[in-house]
């Protein structure tokens, strides 16, 4: 080939990858083997903020918040030397960072190009807060969450049901044993009858407290099934489920996921229905009004061999009318609220081992702790 | 023997609850002074030397095991009976961590039987 038309090639080659770049409708970006943005397509610009302008030959770390940001660049340079695939063909739910600093849970599938002495790496990225996402992955994670809520509040309000018959229970049966021990020192004709009735009496009332504990069994049969997960993991299938809407209502969401606070002991869709409804909280209060309008989630690694995960809002923060019985169940100020969300979060957390907890920062908003326990340093196995 | 003079606290956020636990414990010879919530306790200023705690776990603001926690780090070495509707294992051991004697689940048919040992063996 002559040197002109291999200019030509070249330029045909470069309008085509132009136009794929246009027109594909997922987010691609081009990256040299020292991590530099060689291209990216539209919807990629779209997504993270960034003009092609921009982007282009600055480091692909721009686009992840830390600690990811700090460490890419040794990814690429460890896969280059070992060829150890811990990405490349796999896809992975990682954390993007957009211009304007927000993160977002996304998918990322990496490919290798290689020509001759040089790599290319192309990536993929489905946005996870996006409406995009798959119909069939937000149904499948739909249905396991909603059926499984349900199923939980109502053995929430059994349980409470149950707690709620202890009480006067309690009082009956003790009034009752009580009683018999004063009629033990007394005398007379109906003395003996009266022993008699109050101790039947008695037997009833334990009766009873025994059919409130197998209902409280039987709802909570087979109830948590806990095993070894990713914490980031849950928190960006939980947030793919309570974030549907919440672009709309002008929500900025922010990850910040501390990479040490990574396995957890946990039964998978109760903890989801702990974040959901948290988040779904935040979402509930923030769509109510205020100019900033903020959802951050966090992770990090607690006391012991305990991580804490943090939601964190800023809308108007809590109604003094149910601040001091949050978590009790049937408390809410919403027209159509049930008011289980937070009582149900705290049975899971409490059933974990954990705490739950919240706190009313003097900025505004409100931040909703929870602890779990880390699975690295777990051993016993521990029930509700 | 325990003596006439061990005191039970109870601290129990309903009413029906602690008057009834307190007829019957008064009914088994000791002596019960009552704390409508664990405040009350907390400002209550002479804790006598001997006797025992019954607190209920499950009350707003500050639970069982909180005001336990609170009281340990005020020195507090009385012997102490968690009651709750609701005993779990998590429960358990998050209570035997504080060194708690023993936790109950309502209705309580004989609190005076688990209490008895406890104040009889202290000197
Ligand atoms: N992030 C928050 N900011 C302000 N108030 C909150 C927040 N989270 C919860 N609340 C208050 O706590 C109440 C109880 O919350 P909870 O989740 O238990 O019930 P709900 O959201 O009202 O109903 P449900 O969750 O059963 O649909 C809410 O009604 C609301 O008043
Ligand atoms: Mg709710």
């Amino acid at each position: 080939m002559s040197d002109t038309s291999i200019a030509l090639a070249l330029e045909a080659a470069e309008a085509r990858l132009r136009s794929i770049l246009q027109t594909v409708p997922d987010a691609m970006i081009i990256i040299d083997e020292r991590g530099r943005i060689e291209s990216l397509s539209t919807t990629a610009e779209r997504l993270f903020g960034y003009d092609a302008d921009e982007a282009c030959g600055r480091n692909v770390s721009l686009l992840m918040p830390s600690p990811y940001r700090e460490q890419h660049d040794a990814y690429i340079e460890r896969y280059l030397k070992t060829g150890e695939r811990r990405i490349i063909g796999i896809g992975r739910i990682v954390v993007g960072q957009r211009k304007d600093g927000t993160t977002f849970p996304m998918h990322l599938t990496v490919g290798e190009l290689r020509t001759g002495e040089r790599h290319h790496f192309t990536g993929f990225i489905r946005d996870l807060t996006d409406q995009q996402l798959t119909e069939d992955r937000l149904k499948e994670l739909q249905s396991e969450v909603t059926h499984m809520s349900r199923f939980t509040a109502l053995g929430e309000m059994a349980s409470t049901l149950a707690h709620e018959i202890n009480q006067p229970l309690t009082a009956i049966s003790n009034y009752l044993r009580g009683s018999r021990r004063l009629l033990e020192r007394m005398e007379g004709e109906n003395v003996e009858m009266l022993r008699d009735a109050v101790s039947k009496a008695a037997d009833q009332a334990l009766r009873a407290g025994q059919i409130i504990r197998r209902l409280r069994e039987f709802v909570a049969r087979g109830e948590s099934e806990r095993r070894i997960e990713s914490l980031p993991k849950l928190i960006e299938d939980a947030s793919t489920l309570a974030l549907v809407g919440a672009r709309e209502h002008g929500i900025a969401v922010t990850f910040r996921l501390d990479p040490a606070a990574d396995l957890v002991l946990a039964d998978r869709i109760q903890i989801q229905q702990v974040l959901v409804n948290l988040m779904r909280n935040a979402i509930d209060v923030m769509s109510e009004g205020g100019a900033v309008r903020r959802l951050d989630i966090a992770t990090a690694t607690g006391l012991e061999d305990q991580v804490e995960v943090t939601v964190a809002d800023t809308g108007s923060g809590l109604a003094p009318e149910v601040a001091r019985q949050l978590f009790q169940p049937f408390v809410t100020t919403k027209r159509k609220g049930m008011g289980l969300g937070l009582s149900i979060c705290r049975t899971i957390v409490e059933a974990h081992g954990g705490k739950i907890w919240v706190n009313s920062p003097p900025e505004g908003g409100t931040i909703f702790h929870f602890t779990l326990r880390a699975a690295a340093h777990d051993r016993e196995n521990e029930d509700g | 023997m325990s003596k006439a003079s061990d005191a039970i606290l109870l601290v129990d956020d309903d009413a029906a609850v602690r008057h009834a636990l307190k007829f019957s414990l008064e009914m088994e010879g000791f002596d019960v002074r009552l704390y409508p919530t664990p405040e009350a306790l907390l400002a209550e200023h002479d804790l006598p030397a001997d006797g025992c705690l019954v607190i209920d776990y499950r009350m707003p603001d500050i639970d069982g095991l909180e005001l336990v926690e609170r009281l340990r780090s005020r020195g507090v070495t009385l012997p102490v009976f968690l009651i709750s509707g609701r005993v779990t294992r998590s429960l358990r051991a998050r209570a035997s961590s504080l060194g708690i004697e023993d936790v109950l689940e309502k209705p309580l048919s004989d609190l005076a039987a688990s209490i008895r040992p406890v104040l009889d063996a202290r000197p």
